[in-house]
């Protein structure tokens, strides 16, 4: 057995921001457990901590030395692997090159078989960790890598990471492993909080490292976690059931931001509480990483949890100075609010010409007034209500102009919040107040929806407006890019759109595009429309697949060229719903209407000549018959199982069609009149299915 | 207020002497109007080439835009900041940015100061860098940066720029809520001269000036002048009146902005062409100056 022990690398560093800090310690891990493993060394768990000021990775019980290894492998026989002259032969040089061994370091020896064979031995000695780890280290340091961000240099080194680093401590057991890393060697101390535990602390071994660290008053990530929730859940229980905010984000933020944490609670003052409780709450949580406290009712009250890094001791000191802070951040909000009150909508509307949506396509003005159009037509065919079109009208009209309000412009997560506000106090009907307020919603899939007709309405045309466009300018998103989140936009229709059914959708952009065409943008009207409604039923097919329909039953249902997306669905659920109840009966269904399809030449037409035809032909028309005013009965009645029932129908004059006749008759005039028999079989199909998606197995 | 607090001449002497302890060449603001104590000649050239360089200095900044009429407690037109350049950036420059803090009366033992990810970036200078808002009790106090780049040159050594908010700092540690009402000194007979004494006044007439008065067509005029003559002091070889011609552009063009002259499409035009003349003298200032002084350096060593 190899002697063992534990391994300790720790980067000390200035300040790391939160995400980039995230993301190296889950690399960190990754690149020590593989260094390990390529350099040799046997180990135990591997473990990472980390704090702003530090990226540590204890690994257990880590070898100290790799395994010693000899390896023997037979070649050729001898009078294979030397010629004559006792040259070896190409045989001889490809076993050595196999196992990487110069070939005058073959051995001659008589194996148990008698025979002499030449082998080739390869020892390698056994390693100390000690040289191994520190290349090890230095090669980890240096490929950490910081997406979305970037590294920086420091002093005069070239070397970069993501801020100066200042020490490491590198340990196999008591040794410190030799680590140099621009202008920084490694020793065997760390560093505490700057200001509960400054200085330098020794760290006698890796096992005792997280112990040290806490007595100089740093707790790891997952601690720190454990300590903000525990003190965030007692501000709770002192409150009575009280809700403290606290977003994944902004919490891990939080975390990365303090070595040791604890919980101080500020107020500010009731007067802020008049200011819309949105941009109060972002000032508090984006700005000043506050907490927001909600009552028991949900509503906001004047408290906050603060989280400090300073000594407990202080915490007065922390909660006056926060305070203070807070107090101008929250006038800045409200003076924000109160001067946007004193403008009124229409005029920041009218700013919106100095907004661009988009270089090719516009100000945010002309975006404004094409919403317009667009989220009347969509209530008005979503609820055959004048009064409810007139009313999504007036809240598209509106719904961009808080874009221009200073609210917005400080607090832009807050856009169509603000608008809603401003909307209701200039005396806006509540329905156009609340539509404006909801309507970028759903913000992704699975958000919201906005609660009314009105508002989805909005919601719509704004969507869509930008989807429309964007195809008309012909940068459609690519899997890398999608500035415009036209997909995110498209399943947010979709969502919608499955709730007003009575919506089309094709309908809708024919709309948005004409107002684009109107507005003087130059494309070709039909090629977009069609591309803009295959996008949807990319995305609709993507849908029906997470809600698992099958596959070749959405490719049958798609080929029909529905993209409204209750009707798509209903319809795909239905055949394969249909599919399900009778496998065997589709499978047999689909395979005919292939065989047909395949046959079929749709120039001949489906008119029959009913006089010279079999019993078997005779008894296929009158189902194909029947079955199309069943199918158009069905749909009509938007009955999707129904029309499923009415093909499932055809499937035994199918069958015995196929059985009885033979199609490819040598007389043409019988051959030509089958065919058309067939063509009107398919035909039936024609506004439910492709049915021959569902036989390609 | 703080009976104990320090005012503010004093909070702006006493960082002056921790600093020039710690051999920093003390220095006084650039005589020009600047938007920050970044643009002084002494942070943005002296950033460039090999020389070691440490400074310090207040810089009173001129953004005509943030002008209020002296009506807001916390926004001026005219403000003061406290700069130091660290060159190359020593390993311990954080703890010395403490020590200074508590030389002013603010122990970081006794308050919760934090680093926060804060990084910046100046297009009109082309220089951006890696950093910090050093947090004090939740205050942002202080603009903390390894350069990088500055006039779109890699900078090496890297200095570090810490930059003091003094206002902002002052009416923490005296405990007042107006700008205005910060004590900047006493008179002999203990009567305490205010910010508002001093500045109040000329905040009012500015912010009318920066956003009434100003002569559109005379900035415009300027703008071209100075850069044209810009232009000429480059083709002379003397980088540094080139730069005192950039700040002349850079500051017509703000006062252009708060009399609301500049359209979007002019405005990026202005900032695209102050960045060309500041890149050019960056240039000029390296190949002329900076590698110049270095090279003798490297000689000696």
């Amino acid at each position: 057995m190899t002697e063992t022990r534990d391994y300790l690398l720790e980067i000390g560093t200035e300040e790391m921001p939160s995400a980039p800090l995230m993301n190296a310690q889950k690399q960190l891990q990754t690149l020590v457990a593989r260094g390990l493993d390529e350099a040799g060394l046997a180990h135990g768990a591997v473990r990472t901590l980390s704090t702003p000021r530090r990226l540590a990775v204890i690994v257990e019980a880590c070898a100290t030395a790799t395994e010693e290894i000899h390896d023997v492998k037979r070649g050729p026989a001898v009078e294979i692997a030397f010629d004559a002259d006792g040259n070896p032969t190409k045989a001889a040089l490809g076993f050595a090159r196999k196992c990487g061994v110069e070939a005058d370091a073959l051995v001659r020896r008589t194996d148990t078989d008698g025979r002499t064979y030449v082998f080739a031995e390869k020892s390698i000695p056994s390693a100390p960790a000690l040289p191994l780890l520190a290349a090890l280290s230095e090669r980890v340091i240096g490929s950490l890598e910081w997406p979305n961000y970037r590294s920086q240099r420091w002093g005069s080194e070239h070397a970069g990471f993501v801020r100066p680093i200042r020490w490491i401590c590198a340990l196999l057991g008591g040794d410190v492993v030799p680590v140099s890393y621009a202008d920084v060697t490694s020793g065997n101390t760390t560093r505490g909080h700057r200001v509960l535990g400054p200085g330098e602390h020794v760290v006698a071994e890796p096992a005792v490292y997280e112990q040290v660290l806490e007595s100089c008053c740093v707790l790891g990530e997952q601690r720190r976690a454990e300590v903000i929730r525990a003190g965030i859940a007692s501000v709770e229980a002192e409150r009575h059931g009280a809700h403290v905010d606290t977003p994944q984000r902004i919490f891990d933020e939080v975390v990365n931001l303090c070595e040791w944490p604890s919980i101080v609670v500020g107020s500010f003052d009731e007067a802020f509480l008049a200011v819309p409780h949105e941009i109060i709450v972002e000032a508090m949580l984006k700005h000043q990483r506050y907490f927001p406290i909600h009552a028991p009712d949900g509503s906001l009250t004047r408290e906050f949890v603060i989280v400090s890094n300073a000594d407990p001791a202080v915490n007065g000191t922390v909660r006056a100075g926060n305070e203070r802070v807070v107090r101008p951040r929250l006038d800045d909000a409200k003076f924000f609010y109160d001067e946007d009150l004193k403008i009124g909508l229409e005029t920041f509307r009218a700013r919106l010409s100095q907004v661009i949506f988009q270089k090719r396509l516009g100000t945010m003005l002309q975006k404004s007034e094409r919403m317009e159009a667009l989220a009347r037509e969509t209530a008005m065919r979503a609820t055959g209500d004048d009064e409810l079109a007139s009313l999504a009208a007036r809240a598209a009209h509106l719904a961009k102009a808080d874009l221009v309000s200073q609210a917005v412009v400080e607090f832009p997560s807050q856009q169509g919040v603000m608008g809603g506000y401003y909307a209701a106090s200039q005396g806006e009907p509540a329905a156009v107040a609340e539509a404006i307020s909801q309507h970028y919603r759903p913000r992704f899939a699975g958000d919201e929806m906005p609660e009314g007709a009105v508002g989805k309405a909005v919601a719509i045309a704004d969507k869509l407006d930008t989807v429309c466009g964007i195809f008309a300018i012909d940068e459609p998103p690519t899997g890398s890019s999608d500035p415009y989140a036209v997909r995110r936009a498209a399943i947010g229709i979709i969502a919608m759109l499955r709730t007003l059914e009575r919506v089309p959708l094709a309908a809708l952009i024919d709309v948005a595009l004409r107002s684009y065409a109107e507005q003087g943008i130059e494309f070709d009207f039909d090629a977009t429309a069609a591309k803009v409604a295959s996008f949807f039923a990319t995305r609709l097919a993507g849908i029906a697949r997470e809600e698992g329909i099958s596959v070749d039953t959405i490719e049958a249902v798609s080929a029909v060229g529905v993209i409204d997306p209750d009707e798509f669905i209903r319809r795909a659920r239905a055949l394969e719903d249909a599919r399900s109840n009778a496998p065997e009966l589709f499978d047999d269904l689909a395979t005919a209407y292939a065989r047909a399809a395949h046959l079929a030449d749709a120039s001949l037409g489906s008119a029959v000549n009913e006089t010279i035809l079999g019993d078997a032909e005779r008894a296929l028309l009158v189902a194909c018959a029947s079955g199309e005013r069943s199918v158009e009965d069905a749909l009509a009645h938007g009955d999707y199982d129904a029309a499923c029932k009415a093909l499932a129908e055809l499937r035994e004059p199918i069958d015995r069609f196929f059985d009885d006749v033979m199609v490819m008759d040598e007389d043409t005039v019988v051959r030509e009149n089958r065919l058309r028999l067939l063509n009107r079989f398919t035909e039936v199909f024609a506004d439910v299915a492709d049915i021959g998606c569902l036989s390609k197995k | 207020m703080n009976a104990d607090a320090l005012t503010f001449q004093d909070m702006i002497s006493a960082l002056e002497r921790y600093w020039a302890s710690q051999g920093c060449t003390v220095m006084q603001p650039y005589d020009s109007e600047v938007g920050a104590g970044t643009f002084h000649t002494a942070t943005v050239l002296r950033s460039l080439g090999p020389a070691a360089w440490r400074t310090c200095y207040p810089q009173p900044c001129r953004r005509p835009a943030d002008g209020r009429y002296g009506e807001n407690p916390n926004r001026m037109q005219h403000y003061y900041q406290f700069q130091v350049i660290l060159k190359p950036c020593p390993q311990d420059s954080q703890e010395l940015y403490l020590g200074s803090l508590a030389a002013i009366g603010l122990d970081p033992a006794e308050h919760d100061v934090r680093f926060v990810e804060d990084d910046w970036e100046s297009p009109t200078l082309g220089a951006w860098g890696l950093g910090w808002e050093v947090w004090l009790d939740g205050m942002e106090v202080t603009q903390y940066t390894y350069f990088q780049q500055v006039g779109g040159i890699e900078v090496d050594p890297v200095p570090v720029e810490i930059t003091y908010g003094l206002e902002r700092i002052a009416m923490y540690i005296q405990g007042v809520d107006s700008v205005f009402d910060l004590i900047w000194s006493y008179l002999p007979d203990g009567t305490p001269m205010t910010y508002g004494d001093v500045f109040l006044e000329n905040e009012r007439e500015f912010s009318a000036y920066n956003f009434e008065v100003a002569n559109v067509e005379m900035m415009r005029a300027k703008f071209e002048d100075y850069e044209a003559e810009c232009h000429a002091c480059l083709e002379a070889g003397l980088p540094l009146p080139a730069y005192d011609c950039v700040m002349k552009c850079s500051h017509a063009f703000n006062l252009l902005d708060s009399r609301g002259a500049i359209s979007a499409t002019e405005r990026a035009n202005y900032i695209l062409r102050v960045r060309t003349l500041a890149k050019a003298c960056c240039e000029s200032y390296l190949e002329l100056v900076a590698s110049r002084a270095g090279a003798s350096g490297e000689e000696v060593a």
